[in-house]
């Protein structure tokens, strides 16, 4: 098992290295001039060519990947081409909000998702299970932006229960970073709702059609507990599945969000950045959120030794 | 406040950003500052002396002034931060052609000497339209102005805190319980700076419905560009006042490449001239007839050199069809092949977005085949600069718009220019208009610039320099119920004389 | 029991897979009206400021935008984009993620190279990717395609390639390939067969997600063009209009809600059709 584990480890490296190659030479190979946009408006040709010289921009390909590289592998991740700023810093500064509004996203999203996968699996067949599936997939059917602002008119102009946007840090108190944190994440959470509900029901369809559960239900076992203790915790490696999945889609999910309710996180910080062509930003935010993905996929296989000893990838 | 955008670059004289100019309208000085009636007045000189030929002015700095380190402003300051932003403006540049030498005499006194008498010298140092002529430290100012200063130390009345600031999301600053404010009443940027608020936080929201939603709820106080569309809802939510603090507005120009066919031939210009129709576009654009006006004249009705002689050409009052059975003529004279003409379309700004897809239309309507490059307005600042034909990566029409107080003055407001492929883009070439320029430039008073104006215009007008496409104002969304004592100041939101009071 | 005559074999099918019924009626009904477009709607790009943000009318039965354009028109011509968008989106991830699948699952030695590039891909966050394409390489509508298919591609490409491991290896691959069966038409005739089901689901469920992905970069300022209306892009140019002019976003977003609805009801009723363990439980 431990020769797995590293296997895996050592497997992150060339994935790493092609994440960094892609994102690159995506922005340096395609038109687009950052020199000229910093420059503004009013800006001769002379200014914007001193611009672009100070930048590094004018070095050949190769020399810029490289010295980028090499920087990255030490942490560096460069200077915002425009706040002057170190990236590390502005992600740093902004990583709380993003990480607060995924956390609680997934955390409405699985928690509502699997309740409703359940009963639909319990009461497959019936009005409830369609019902159940069928407004499940609704929720995914409608744009993130139109939930988002419709909940905001509701619930923040005319109902007064929350507030419309912003974000607040847990430093402030948790009610206050709580309050500012639920309709962003019920907006977003919902659209996740089917996807997982669906897997859900799925695998408990499957573990609730064998022998060991129609044994016990025929011995007199109460439901609930059954479900929950025996039913569960063997569906749980395809919910663990999706939910890595449903990590990489609420990254760019995340992205929305944030610019519909304001939250100042990472999404926003990347948007910007890529209409200024700011790319030591885009290019370091992108590398992050790929660690990200790469970490945590990494510990769902690993928790996968854990919980099915039978799954080995050859 | 939510601002009309981010503030993500510090140094107000680098680049030419309208928000980088609020910033330094917050944390730095100016020599001089326009009043409310466009005067220059002094803010941080006490005495002004200026000799008899009209060639040195002497400038005494008042008392009290300090940086916020706690050193005392000097005039070695002074002369190393105004050579720093003559390097970037071109107002500055203008004057500083003209400009001998800039001797310190002592701590609080230096000089301008001129090689000949110039008349805008102080109006220049005044100025509210981007970059400012704003006061720095020495060893700050010595910065090359190619690089951004990576220090901030003003001498104004807000102190910006940089510990706060998230670039991107926030900018805080902080009343500078040092600062000594002149004793005159404020007015425009003149006047006595005196600030009333603890805190002034900008919080930059890219989503306009969301910061109405806000601005509604009590979130914010301030929202500086509100969709036009949205004051309906605005002014009827309590609390909400709306008001125009920016008279002059802005001038939307259409840019034509005066490089490449067809529009480096007169009469296809003409033809595109008449086919432009402002109404339409201003009712696209801005929506609320009450908040823009038709504009015949290059320097922004209602502004000093606002005139519009030579604009009879536009056939402003006659009918779209005549207009358009015009242009159609002058198309056809104009010999226009055909050809697909390339414009420029900035999706992400609301504005830009729906004036070039009205010009698109018009255009069309007269006989041009249009080609609409749409992107983001990133995209369209790189593709602009490029003076290839249009099919090589150049292009043929683009759109964007000038401050109305920066366009009101033909010497200061680059896009003016019409030295060919070293102008603004689009590269229009007269010779005429830039010797009027000049002339303008050194016209003795007021009357005579605005009678060398008006001969401008009709060139300007006769020889299609670019399209207008109309003048609006941004009324600002604050809540009426908490604020008070906000000034009417064009191009730079100023926070001194205003205060809390509910 | 079962029907006998071919009609009532229709009526058991259809009794029988409500969802595919339903999904697969509604996309017809759309997809007829964006082939006729041009015979039950006037131009979509006609543009009159003047009768901006009117409410729906006899004139104008869906009311009008911010430019005074047809909201009707701009919805039915909008299908032919939106549909569009989803229907090549899903064909040419498809189309990609099953070569490389294929390849990949079959050849053990470039599988390790393959799966990591497809690994890296998939680490790149999908809607920055797009926004990022878009913004460098310019709007339109074949940008955009390309930019949500590049992301799709390693799913499918995991998916094919799941299916080739468990089946390379079953007796009849090896019967024909000591036969001495030639590699492509083994992989053709023998392998490629049991992927496709699973790949006509996973186009659905790709399509649907194309769109609404469509809606979502439009809303980031990094979709189609806004001059040829999409659902996705009119509501996204129409959002400050909600509490003034809410026919601007209704309209295109409930169609836009019921084809990906009915795509998603297609790739469950589908999957449920061609799985046969689901269907037996059923």
């Amino acid at each position: 098992m431990l020769a797995y584990i590293f296997r895996r480890l050592l497997g992150v490296i060339p994935v790493m290295l092609i994440v960094g190659i892609f994102v690159f030479s995506l922005l340096h190979l395609a038109p687009g001039d950052p020199a000229a946009i910093i420059a503004g408006d009013n800006a001769t040709e002379a200014n914007v060519a001193r611009i672009r010289t100070s930048l590094g921009l004018d070095r050949p390909l190769l020399e810029q990947f490289a010295s980028w590289g090499w920087s990255t592998l030490q942490g560096d991740l460069g200077i915002s081409m425009y706040s002057m700023t170190p990236v590390t810093t502005m992600v740093q500064q902004r990583m709380g909000a993003t990480f607060s509004l995924a956390v609680t996203t997934m955390l409405v999203a699985v928690t509502i998702a699997i309740t409703l996968g359940v009963l639909a699996a319990w009461k497959a067949g019936s009005l409830l299970d369609r019902a159940v599936m069928g407004l499940s997939v609704a929720s995914f059917s409608v744009p993130v932006f139109v939930v988002g602002y419709i909940m905001v008119y509701f619930v923040a102009l005319q109902w007064r229960w929350l507030p419309v946007q912003g974000y607040m840090p847990l430093s402030e108190g948790f009610w206050n970073w709580l309050r500012h944190l639920i309709l962003p994440s019920f907006a977003l959470g919902l659209a996740y709702v089917a996807l997982i509900a669906r897997i859900t029901r799925a695998s408990m369809l499957d573990v609730l059609a064998e022998d060991y559960i129609r044994t016990a239900s025929a011995k007199g076992v109460a439901t609930v507990p059954m479900l929950l203790r025996h039913a569960l915790k063997n569906a749980a490696v395809p919910i663990i599945t999706v939910v890595g999945i449903g990590v990489a889609l609420l990254i760019s999910g995340v992205v929305i969000t944030e610019s519909v309710f304001n939250v100042p996180g990472v999404g926003r910080l990347v948007v910007d950045a890529i209409s200024r062509r700011d790319y030591p930003v885009i290019q370091g935010v992108m590398i992050i959120f790929a660690g990200i993905y790469v970490l945590i996929n990494l510990m769902i296989d690993i928790s996968y030794c854990f919980l099915d000893p039978r799954i080995r990838y050859s | 406040m939510v601002p009309h955008g981010d503030l993500s670059v510090l140094d107000p004289i680098w680049t030419t950003q309208n928000m980088a100019a609020y910033h330094g309208a917050m944390m730095y000085d100016t020599l001089f500052g326009i009043d409310a009636d466009f005067k220059p007045q002094p803010q941080m000189v006490g005495k002004t002396d200026i000799s008899a030929d009209r060639k040195t002015y002497t400038f005494e700095l008042r008392p009290g002034l300090k940086w916020h380190d706690g050193t005392a402003v000097t005039a070695r300051d002074c002369v190393a931060s105004v050579r720093r932003w003559q390097a970037k403006d071109g107002a500055g540049q203008h004057l500083f052609e003209r400009v001998a030498d800039t001797p310190v005499v002592d701590e609080k006194t230096f000089r301008i000497v001129l090689k000949e008498p110039y008349g805008l010298l102080l109006d220049a140092l005044a100025k509210t339209s981007t970059p400012l002529c704003v006061m720095m430290k020495a060893e700050i100012a010595a910065t090359d102005p190619n690089t951004q200063i990576t220090k901030h130390i003003g001498s104004g009345p807000f102190k910006f805190i940089e510990a706060e600031y998230r670039p991107g999301s926030r900018v805080v600053y902080e009343r500078n319980p040092d600062y000594v404010p002149r004793s005159e009443p404020a007015s425009g940027i003149a006047g006595g700076k005196r600030v009333l608020l603890d805190r002034v936080i900008w919080d930059i929201m890219p989503d306009a419905q969301t910061a109405a939603s806000a601005l509604m709820a009590g979130e914010v106080d301030y929202f500086e560009v509100p969709p036009i569309d949205i004051l309906p809802t605005l002014s009827a939510a309590p609390g909400v006042k709306i008001e125009v603090f920016n008279k002059l507005g802005n001038i939307g120009q259409v840019r034509l490449n005066h490089l490449h066919p067809p529009f480096n031939n007169l009469a296809a210009r003409k033809a595109a001239q008449l086919a432009i129709n402002q109404e339409d576009i201003q009712r696209a654009a801005v929506g609320d007839p009450k908040y823009y006006q038709i504009c015949g004249s290059n320097f922004t009705c209602g502004s000093a050199m606002g005139v519009e002689d030579g604009s009879e050409v536009l056939m402003l009052k006659a009918p779209m069809a005549e207009r358009q059975a015009k242009a159609r003529e002058l198309l056809k004279q104009s010999g226009y092949d055909g050809k697909p003409i390339v414009l420029l379309h900035a999706t992400n700004i609301h504005v830009m977005n729906q004036t070039m897809l009205v010009v698109a239309q018009n255009l069309r309507q007269v006989g041009f085949n249009v080609q609409l490059a749409s992107s983001d307005w990133a995209g369209v600042v790189t593709r602009r600069a490029n003076q290839n034909p249009p099919d090589q990566g150049g292009w043929n029409v683009f759109y964007t718009w000038s401050g109305g107080n920066a366009a009101s003055s033909p010497i200061s407001l680059f896009a003016h220019a019409a030295i060919g492929k070293k102008a603004w883009f689009g590269w229009p070439e007269n010779p005429e208009i830039e010797k009027m320029r000049t002339e303008w430039a050194y016209a003795s008073d007021a009357e005579a610039r605005r009678s060398v104006a008006r001969r401008i215009n009709k060139t300007m007008m006769d020889y299609v320099h670019d399209v207008k496409t109309g003048q609006w104002v941004s009324p600002v969304a604050y809540r009426g119920d908490r604020l008070r004592g906000l000034l009417a100041v064009p191009e730079v939101v100023p926070w001194w004389n205003v205060e809390r009071y509910a | 029991m079962q029907p006998t005559t071919a009609s009532g074999r229709l009526v058991d099918f259809m009794r029988r897979h409500p969802t595919i019924v339903v999904g697969g009626l509604l996309l017809f009904t759309i997809a007829l009206a964006a082939v006729f477009a041009p015979l039950i709607a006037r131009d979509p790009l006609a543009l009159e400021p003047i009768n901006r943000l009117k409410a729906p009318s006899a004139e104008f039965w869906l009311g009008t935008d911010s430019l005074g354009r047809d909201i009707y028109a701009r919805m039915v011509y909008g299908a032919r984009i939106s549909l569009l968008v989803g229907l090549t989106v899903a064909f040419f991830s498809v189309l990609a993620g099953a070569v490389i699948g294929l390849v990949a699952g079959y050849f053990r030695r470039i599988d390790a190279v393959v799966m990591r590039l497809m690994d890296g891909l998939m680490a790149i966050p999908s809607i920055l990717l797009a926004i990022a394409l878009v913004s460098l390489l310019g709007a339109s509508v074949k940008v955009v395609i390309v930019a949500i298919v590049i992301p799709e591609i390693p799913r499918v490409t995991r998916l094919v390639r799941a299916v080739v491991l468990s089946v390379r290896d079953l007796p009849y691959v090896e019967a024909a390939r000591s036969n001495g069966t030639r590699v492509g038409k083994l992989l053709r005739r023998h392998i490629l067969p049991s992927t496709v089901a699973p790949l006509i689901v996973q186009a659905t469920y790709i399509c649907a997600s194309a769109i609404l992905t469509e809606a979502g970069l439009s809303f980031l300022g990094a979709g189609t063009p806004p001059e040829f209306p999409t659902w996705g892009n009119m509501i996204a140019s129409s959002r400050l209009y909600l509490q003034i002019a809410p026919w601007t976003i209704f309209a295109p977003g409930i169609c836009l809600a019921l084809v990906v609805l009915a795509v998603n009801l297609l790739g469950d009723g589908l999957r449920d059709r061609l799985d046969p363990r689901i269907s037996r439980r059923m």
